[in-house]
C-alpha cells in the first residue's frame, strides 16, 4: 500500500513530454501508413474485384443474349424448313397425282385411239372384203350360172340385176 | 508473544505480495532519460506494437490478391466491419465516405494497441498512457470542428449546440455553458479517459489476480494454495474478458468519433 502513496493518481493524467512526443510520432506514422498505403491498396482490390464481378455478370448476360438470339434464329430456321418441307411434299404429292392422272388419261385416250383404229381398219377390211367378194361372187356366180344355165347372158343390165338379186338373196339367207 | 510473532511472519510474507499499482503506468525511462525522447516500458511496447502493426498489415496489403486467402479475408472483414457497421451505420454512406480512412486508422490502431495488454511479455496496453488516447481524441476533436465549419457553418453549429430549440429561455443560462464545456472539453476528454481508464483497470485486475496466484501458490504456505487456484481461474477469465474489452473499446471509440463528427452536420432531411 506504500507504493500507492508515492504516486498521486492525478499524475497518470498529466502529460509527459516524452509521452506526447512518442504518441504523436506513432499516430502520424500509423496514419500515413493507413492513408497512403494500406487503405488505397485494399480499396483498389475491392474496386478491381467489383469491376471483375460486374464484368463477369455483363459477360454472362451478353452470352445469354447471344445464346437466346442463336436459339431464336435456329428455331425460326427450323420452322421455315418445316414449312418448306411440307410445301415441297405437298407439291410433290400434287405433281405425282397430276402425273398419274395425265398418264392415265393419255393411256386411256391412246387405248381408245388404238381401239378406234382397229375398229376402223376392221370395218374397212370388212368393206374391202365385201366389195371384192361382191365382185368375185358376181363373176363366179355369173360363170356358174352361165355354165349351169348353159346360156350366155350377154346383156350387161340383165347380168348385173341378176347378180344384185342373187346377192340380196344370199344376204337374206345370211340374216335369217 | 506468539501472536506478535505470527503477525510479524504474516507481515514479512505480505511484503512479498507484489500489489500492482498505478506506478505500473509511470515506469522509469530506460533510454534518453530526462529528454523529450525518453522511452519507458509502455512506450517501448507501443513502438513494438507499431512495428508489428506496420509489418503485419503492410505485408497483408502487399500480398493482397483479388481472391483473398483466410488471413486477407479476415482483414477485409475487419475493414468492411469498420466501414459498414461503424461509419456508414452512424453517418450514412454518402457523408461517411470521407471519414472511412480516419475511423479505420483509429479502430485498427486502438485494437492492436489494446490487445498488447494480454500478450505475454508485453502485458500492458500500448494505449495505457494518457497521451495516446488523447491524440486519437484530438484527431476526432479537430475533425468535428472542421466538419462544423464546413457542414452547418460554425454559427449554426454553435447555435444548435449551445442554444438548442425547444428549451425555455432562462434555462439557456445554465445550458449554454454546459454545452460549451461539452463540445470543447468533455467530448474529447471522455473519449480519451474512457479508453485509458479501461486499459488501466484491465491491467490492474489481471495483474492483481496473477500476482495473488504467485503469492498463494509459491510464496505462501501450502494451506493457501487453494486460493491460488481460484485467483488463477479468475485471472484467466479476466484475461479473456480483457481481449473482449480491447475490441469493445476500439469499437466504442470509433463509433463515438463518428457520432461526434456526425453531430457537426445538419440533420438529414
Amino acid at each position: 500500500m506504500e507504493t500507492l502513496a508515492e504516486t498521486q493518481g492525478i499524475d497518470l493524467f498529466l502529460p509527459k513530454t516524452f509521452d506526447i512526443f512518442w504518441s504523436a510520432v506513432i499516430l502520424v506514422i500509423v496514419a500515413i501508413f493507413f492513408y497512403k498505403f494500406f487503405l488505397p491498396k485494399f480499396q483498389s482490390i475491392f474496386d478491381e474485384r467489383a469491376a471483375k464481378i460486374e464484368g463477369g455478370i455483363a459477360k454472362a448476360e451478353q452470352a445469354q443474349k447471344e445464346a437466346d438470339a442463336a436459339k431464336e434464329k435456329y428455331e425460326s430456321q427450323l420452322s421455315n424448313a418445316r414449312v418448306e418441307a411440307a410445301k415441297i411434299r405437298d407439291d410433290a404429292r400434287a405433281e405425282a397425282s397430276h402425273i398419274i392422272a395425265d398418264a392415265r388419261s393419255r393411256a386411256e385416250s391412246e387405248a381408245a385411239q388404238v381401239t378406234a383404229n382397229a375398229q376402223r381398219s376392221i370395218a374397212s377390211q370388212q368393206q374391202q372384203a365385201l366389195v371384192s367378194l361382191k365382185g368375185e361372187v358376181g363373176v363366179i356366180a355369173t360363170a356358174l350360172a352361165g355354165k349351169i344355165l348353159g346360156a350366155k347372158l350377154q346383156d350387161a343390165d340383165v347380168q348385173s340385176s341378176m347378180i344384185d338379186s342373187l346377192i340380196d338373196d344370199i344376204d337374206k339367207d345370211q340374216a335369217a | 508473544m506468539t501472536g506478535a510473532l505470527s503477525l510479524a511472519t504474516a507481515a514479512s510474507t505480505l511484503a512479498d505480495f507484489e500489489v500492482p499499482s498505478i506506478d505500473d503506468f509511470l515506469p522509469d525511462a530506460f533510454v534518453f532519460q530526462g529528454t523529450p525522447f525518453a522511452i519507458n516500458r509502455i512506450v517501448m511496447v507501443r513502438l513494438i506494437a507499431t512495428v508489428v502493426l506496420l509489418l503485419v498489415f503492410g505485408i497483408t496489403a502487399k500480398r493482397a490478391k483479388l481472391i483473398p486467402g483466410r488471413w486477407q479475408g479476415a482483414v477485409e472483414w475487419l475493414l468492411e466491419f469498420v466501414r459498414n457497421n461503424i461509419v456508414y451505420e452512424v453517418m450514412g454512406s454518402e457523408r461517411g465516405r470521407r471519414y472511412v480512412p480516419m475511423i479505420t486508422t483509429i479502430f485498427m490502431t486502438i485494437l492492436v494497441f489494446n490487445i498488447c495488454g494480454i500478450i505475454p511479455g508485453m502485458n500492458i496496453a500500448a494505449t495505457a498512457t494518457i497521451m495516446m488516447p488523447v491524440f486519437f481524441a484530438l484527431w476526432t476533436f479537430v475533425q468535428y470542428w472542421i466538419a462544423a465549419c464546413k457542414g452547418k457553418g460554425l454559427g449554426k453549429f454553435l447555435k444548435d449546440e449551445l442554444l438548442p430549440a425547444g428549451v425555455p429561455i432562462p434555462v439557456y443560462v445554465i445550458l449554454a455553458p454546459m454545452q460549451l464545456i461539452d463540445i470543447v472539453l468533455i467530448r474529447p476528454a471522455s473519449l480519451a479517459i474512457r479508453l485509458f481508464a479501461n486499459m488501466m483497470a484491465g491491467h490492474l485486475i489481471v495483474a492483481l489476480c496473477f500476482s495473488a496466484t504467485q503469492f498463494f501458490l509459491i510464496e505462501a504456505h501450502n494451506a493457501l494454495a487453494a486460493f491460488g487456484v481460484v485467483t488463477f481461474a479468475f485471472g484467466f477469465v479476466m484475461t479473456l474478458f480483457e481481449a473482449f474489452v480491447a475490441a469493445l473499446q476500439a469499437f466504442i471509440f470509433a463509433t463515438l468519433s463518428c457520432v461526434y463528427i456526425n453531430l457537426s452536420y445538419p440533420e438529414e432531411d
